[in-house]
C-alpha cells in the first residue's frame, strides 16, 4: 500500500480531475490518493467522480482556499 | 477502471473484427510477396491476385470497375490526392496549352468549392490550396448541416475546377444529397469529389446512381485496419501523380502495396450488412430519444433522421463537454466532444459553429458513435450515466444553470 500525492494548486477545470483520474488509474487497490488544489468546482467534482466509481472518499478538508481530498482506491 | 469499458467513439476508430485479422494474417505469413507480373515467381503472382480481388470487392460495392480504384493510406491521403492531384493536373495542362499558344485567351482556372463543415482532410487541404493561389469557396450550411444546392449552383463559375462535398459529416452525421449535388456538377461540367469516410457501407453509394468523379473511403471506420483507404477515380479524370516512386496503383501512387491492409479492408466491407446497419439505427434512435426525453436543456446536433445510423451528437447546455467525457470515462464510457480543450486543435468544433451554434454549444457537445460491438444494454447504461453526470455537473456548473 502506498500514498500518492497530487498537487494541482492553481490549476482549473478539467486539469484537477484529469490528474486525479491519472493517479487513481496507476494506484493499486487499497492505495491512498491525496489531491491538493485550489479550484472550487474541482473540490465538488472530484468527490462526485469518486462516488460514481465506488471508491472510498476518506476526507475533504479546506484551509485558506486550499483543499485536500483523500481517496482510497 | 477499464473493466467493462463501453467504447462509443467509432467515428474516430473502430475495434478490428477478428475475422478481418484472420484474413490479414495470411498475407503476413503465407503470401507476403509483392505483386509481380505473370512472368514473376508464384508467390508474387498469387499476391497480385489477392490484391486484385480486394480491389474488386471495393469496386463492386461502389458499382465501378477495379481499374478505377486505387489503394491509399486512408481517407486523408485519398482526399489529398483527389483535390491536389486534379488541380495540379489541370494547371499543368493549361500551362502547356498557354506556352504553346494554343489557347492564350483562356485564363488558368483556379476555383474550388467545398463546405464549411468538411473533415480536416478536405478542409485543411482546401486551406493549403488557398495558400498555393487557388480561390476556395467554403459553402455555408443550414442549422441541420445541409448545403443549399441553389447556393452551390450559383457559386460555380467558369473558373471552377472541382467541388468537394462530403457524403456524411464526421461529427453530426448529417447526410448530404449527393445525387442533386452530383447532377449540378455534371450539368456545369465541373469535377465532383466526395469524402465518404463516415457513410461508406453504412449508407448506399453507387456511382451509377450518383454522378461522382472521386470518392474517398477508409477501412478504419468499419472495423477494418487503420492505415488503409482507397480513392475511386472515374475513368478519364485528370489526375497528377504526386507520390512518386514505382508504378504501383496504375502508376498513380508509388509505394509498395499494403496487401494485408487491402485484404483487411475488403473483408471489413464484406462483414457489414443491412441487418447491422438497421441495428445501429435502432440503437441510435433509442439513445437519442432517451437523452432528449430524460435530460433537460439538450439540443440534438444534426438532422433527426437524415443522419448516419451510427451517429449521436447532443449539446448539454450549461455543461462543459470535457467534464462530461471525463466523468463518463470514469464510469466506463468512452465518448468524444466538440469542446475546445478535448481536440488537438484547441478550437471549438468548426462543425457546431458551422451549423450556427455559438462556442458554448460546441463546448457542451458530446458525440457518441456506435459500432458493431455495441449493444442496446450499453445504450441504456450510457443514457443513465449521462443523465446523472449532467445533473451533477449542472449543480456545480459555473456556467449559470443551477
Amino acid at each position: 500500500m502506498s500514498n500518492l500525492k497530487i498537487d494541482v494548486k492553481g490549476e482549473t477545470c478539467p486539469i484537477p480531475l484529469v490528474e486525479a483520474r491519472k493517479a487513481l488509474r496507476t494506484a493499486s487497490l487499497g492505495d491512498i490518493v491525496e489531491i491538493t488544489g485550489t479550484h472550487p468546482a474541482s473540490k465538488k467534482e472530484i468527490p462526485m467522480a469518486v462516488e460514481a466509481l465506488g471508491m472510498e472518499l476518506i476526507s475533504v478538508e479546506e484551509n485558506d482556499g486550499i483543499w485536500k481530498i483523500k481517496i482510497k482506491r | 477502471m477499464l473493466n467493462n469499458y463501453t467504447y462509443l467513439d467509432n467515428a474516430s476508430m473502430t475495434r478490428l473484427d477478428e475475422r478481418v485479422l484472420e484474413e490479414m494474417q495470411k498475407c503476413f505469413f503465407e503470401n507476403y510477396a509483392i505483386p509481380t507480373s505473370e512472368s514473376g515467381y508464384s508467390m508474387g503472382i498469387e499476391s497480385r491476385e489477392i490484391l486484385d480481388n480486394s480491389r474488386k470487392i471495393i469496386a463492386d460495392t461502389l458499382g465501378t470497375s477495379k481499374q478505377e480504384i486505387i489503394f491509399t493510406s486512408g481517407n486523408t491521403e485519398s482526399s489529398n490526392i483527389a483535390l491536389k492531384g486534379t488541380l495540379m493536373a489541370w494547371t499543368q495542362r493549361k500551362k502547356r496549352e498557354n506556352e504553346n499558344n494554343l489557347n492564350t485567351e483562356d485564363k488558368i482556372k483556379n476555383h474550388v468549392i467545398t463546405s464549411s463543415i468538411e473533415d480536416f482532410s478536405v478542409l485543411n487541404t482546401s486551406k493549403s490550396l488557398e495558400k498555393l493561389g487557388f480561390q476556395v469557396k467554403f459553402l455555408d450550411v443550414d442549422p441541420d448541416g445541409f448545403i443549399d444546392p441553389e447556393d452551390l449552383k450559383n457559386s460555380i463559375t467558369n473558373e471552377t475546377i472541382i467541388v468537394s462535398i462530403q457524403h456524411a459529416n464526421q461529427e453530426i452525421g448529417t447526410v448530404q444529397d449527393l445525387e442533386t449535388i452530383g447532377k449540378i456538377c455534371k450539368e456545369k461540367g465541373v469535377l465532383f469529389h466526395t469524402d465518404a469516410t463516415h457513410s461508406f457501407t453504412r449508407l448506399p453509394l453507387n456511382i451509377n446512381k450518383t454522378p461522382v468523379d472521386l470518392i474517398s473511403i477508409s477501412a478504419h471506420t468499419i472495423h477494418g485496419p487503420a492505415g488503409i483507404g482507397a480513392l475511386y477515380i472515374r475513368k478519364g479524370t485528370p489526375l497528377l501523380k504526386w507520390m512518386d516512386g514505382g508504378f504501383q496503383e496504375f502508376n498513380l501512387r508509388g509505394g509498395t502495396e499494403n496487401i494485408p491492409g487491402a485484404v483487411g479492408f475488403a473483408k471489413a466491407i464484406q462483414l457489414v450488412n443491412e441487418d447491422e446497419n438497421q441495428r445501429l439505427l435502432k440503437m441510435r434512435d433509442h439513445l437519442i430519444d432517451r437523452i432528449l426525453n430524460e435530460v433537460p436543456k439538450t439540443i440534438l446536433n444534426g438532422h433527426p433522421t437524415n443522419r448516419t445510423p451510427q451517429n449521436v451528437n447532443i449539446t448539454f447546455e450549461y455543461v462543459e463537454g470535457e467534464s462530461i467525457t471525463l466523468h463518463l470515462d470514469m464510469r466506463g464510457f468512452g465518448v468524444s466532444t466538440g469542446s475546445a480543450c478535448f481536440s488537438r486543435s484547441l478550437d471549438p468544433s468548426h462543425v457546431i459553429l458551422g451549423i450556427g451554434g455559438n462556442p458554448e454549444r460546441a463546448h457542451g457537445s458530446v458525440r457518441l458513435t456506435l459500432g458493431r460491438f455495441n449493444t442496446m444494454e450499453e445504450m441504456d447504461a450510457v443514457a443513465d450515466a449521462l443523465a446523472q453526470v449532467v445533473e451533477n455537473l449542472r449543480k456545480i456548473s459555473p456556467l449559470g444553470m443551477k
